[in-house]
């Protein structure tokens, strides 16, 4: 009896997935070495136990799923969980500012890689607004780094505002 | 006793020092600055901070820690009554009727009540706390490793598979994250584990970029992905602060009672806040002389639940500082805090740290104070932080989220590892997987490795140790009965009903 629905499909590829975890993790555990000492076990015991936890639950969710599905699952529809269907503008704009961030901290430095972040999950979230959004970013970027870096000495790259915020930052 | 209130002045003294009165200070306005924010709970707040306090010293940095653990509880009642939208589970009871309240022009007695009723609660709990962890250490100080480990399975149990919807899931996510807890060096013989030659890997999983992601890049991706595009609805703060006789005589005894059933709560493994809050809404509502108001803003209901959320919180600290176990994800990121600093909580470090953790129980007297303070005049600038758009605000939780994974090793690696937890955060919303068993899997599984082979070690490799000692035999097998028991008696219900039908 297999799902019919999509919802249903979803469980099946993540019960798969996390057996597909288990199974992968035995591997990696049947690699490590013995050493036992005096406990007579060592550090691959616990990984093996966990693997092995993994794969019977994975098991145990593909029970669920061939058997009518999860138990008290989240419904599928989203107006009955009170929200609208899945929108992908936004999931992509909020992810492409987490890779807008990691692609610029390095070089152009943790404020620049703050005010591209603060951009697109603004947008992401439906700002109309994106030059008044990236002000805010940038505002909010220099105020972080000064009081962390200046008042907590946690360590932020400077990158190209290196020459106006000095070298405290690196 | 007398010993107790000696340590207990002696920590005044440490928590009285102006420096860490000025981080018990920053402590608690960070944490209600970012607790107000919704969809930023208590764990969230400390983990987004955590790594923001490297160059204190450990004194100050967990005074300051237990400034935001509590200031976010008090921020985050805040959003509950005016936005609607709990930030984590312990909030859905006062949402039920602190939000009926503000809709009626009552928010301001309902912000009072909860604020008051925390302080209330969170000072009783923390004498409760002071008076019995000297009590638990006594008895924690003749706990070997088997009996350690034994209590560490009874803790993961509870919380993953006897709460929440479903044990399968739960259970999931708790071997998710001790298999992520086993990622790196092992601590008795320096094996690599899982690691795959990836030297970001080697140092472990940190808890902060695994809490930030689930909660912080999930909660955004999520939010954004579902409810981005439906309008906000902010209650208007109205109405005086000051609450009327008639709502001071229905409050406190629901504060007295709420505050018995949460501080007992919070100190055995059962997942923190949940439970002890529902149960003060539903004793509430029982005992009420105005059941009519129930369901459309009753003053009880908001008292009580907020009580016993932060009686509990409080709670959860006797098994954390006494025993070294947390039983919520927040506590497991406070956890997190202290072996930062290579301090391991439990009944020595009442020993070897007596100055720092009787500062830091001090400390929570003088917090709960600062806390009034700063809730009941400065409650009109907090309810600002909600009026900022949903797009500016999600956007600048993310600054901050991502910074403090940032800083941990300046590494481009924490920021991608952050973003596949976040994927998995989003994955676990939808789909149902409660994300604290991860957490405190991350975190304490380790430990549960090294006591286990500690006993073995000590055993010869005898593995009987488990259930020849009384203690640890006691709780392996009240653990094993905590998850059969519900099990044979669904199978037996079904079946009759089978026979039935």
């Amino acid at each position: 009896m297999l799902p019919a629905t999509r919802g249903g499909r979803v469980e099946l590829i993540i019960s798969l997935g996390v057996l597909a975890l288990g199974g992968f993790a035995t591997i990696v555990a049947f690699r490590l070495p013995e050493a036992g000492g005096y406990a007579r076990i060592g550090p691959n015991f616990t990984p093996k136990m966990v693997s092995a936890g993994l794969i019977l639950l994975g098991l145990w969710l593909l029970a669920e799923v061939v058997s009518g599905g999860w138990r008290e699952r989240v419904p599928d529809d989203p107006a009955e969980r009170g929200e609208h269907g899945f929108h992908l503008g936004a999931f992509a704009w909020v992810s492409a500012g987490l890779f807008a961030q990691m692609a610029l901290i390095q070089s152009a430095g943790f404020v620049f890689a703050a005010m591209a972040l603060y951009g697109c999950v603004a947008r992401g979230f439906g700002s109309a607004r994106p030059a008044r959004d990236l002000g805010i970013g940038l505002a909010l970027g220099v105020a972080v780094f000064l009081f962390f870096v200046k008042f907590l000495n946690v360590n932020l790259p400077a990158g190209w505002l290196k020459p106006i915020l000095g070298t405290a930052g690196l | 006793m007398t010993e107790t209130l000696s340590a207990l002045l002696s920590g005044f003294g440490v928590a009285l020092q102006p420096l860490n009165l000025l981080w018990g200070f920053i402590g608690v306005t960070l944490g209600t600055a970012i607790g107000v924010l919704p969809g930023v709970g208590p764990a969230l707040t400390v983990a987004m901070l955590l790594p923001l306090t490297v160059k204190l010293d450990p004194t100050g940095a967990l005074i300051m820690f237990a400034g935001i653990y509590y200031g976010a509880m008090y921020g985050g009642s805040t959003t509950t009554i005016l936005l609607n939208t709990p930030g984590e589970s312990a909030s859905i009871a006062t949402a039920l009727e602190g939000n009926k309240m503000a809709k009626r022009g009552r928010a301001g007695p309902a912000l009072a009540t909860s604020a008051i009723g925390s302080f209330v609660a969170g000072t009783i709990a923390t004498i409760l706390l002071t008076l019995l962890a000297p009590v638990v250490v006594e008895i924690a100080l003749k706990f070997g490793p088997a009996e350690y480990f034994a209590l560490m399975v009874f803790a993961f149990v509870t919380v993953a598979a006897v709460l929440g919807s479903s044990t399968v899931r739960g259970l999931t996510m708790l071997f998710l994250g001790v298999l992520l807890g086993l990622v790196g060096i092992d601590d008795q013989t320096g094996q690599m584990r899982f690691a795959f030659g990836v030297p970001e890997l080697m140092d472990g999983i940190d808890v902060v970029v695994l809490a930030v992601g689930l909660f912080a890049v999930g909660e955004a991706l999520y939010v954004a992905a579902y409810q981005s595009r439906q309008p906000e609805e902010l209650e208007k703060m109205s109405g005086s602060l000051w609450m009327s006789r008639e709502d001071w005589q229905r409050s406190w005894p629901a504060w007295l009672r709420a505050t018995a059933i949460g501080f007992p709560f919070g100190t055995i493994p059962a997942g923190g806040a949940e439970i002890p809050t529902f149960l003060s809404y539903a004793l509430e509502k029982k005992l009420t002389k105005h059941p009519e108001e129930f369901g459309n803003g009753a003053i009880e209901g908001v008292a009580g639940p907020e009580a016993a959320n932060n009686a509990s919180s409080a709670g959860v600290l006797v098994p954390l500082l006494t025993l070294g176990i947390p039983t919520s994800a927040t506590a497991a990121i406070l956890l997190a805090a202290f072996q930062n600093y290579g301090i391991q909580p439990g009944p020595l470090l009442f020993q070897t740290q007596a100055a720092l953790v009787w500062g830091l129980i001090a400390s929570m007297y003088i917090g709960n104070v600062l806390l009034l303070i700063l809730n009941l005049p400065l409650i009109g600038m907090w309810v600002k932080v909600l009026m900022i758009p949903r797009p500016l605000l999600y956007a600048g939780i993310l600054v901050f989220a991502t910074l403090g994974a940032y800083s941990l090793h300046q590494s481009v690696v924490d920021l991608a590892t952050l973003y596949v937890f976040g994927l998995l955060g989003f994955m676990t919303r939808r789909w149902g997987f409660p994300v604290a068993p991860a957490v405190i899997g991350l975190i304490l599984g380790p430990l549960a490795e090294s006591q286990f082979r500690r006993a073995l070690a000590i055993s010869q490799g005898d593995p009987s140790v488990f259930f020849t000692h009384p203690i640890a035999g006691a709780l392996l097998l009240l653990t094993a009965l905590l998850v059969v028991v519900p099990w044979i008696y669904k199978m037996i219900r079904e079946r009759r009903a089978r026979s039935a039908g």
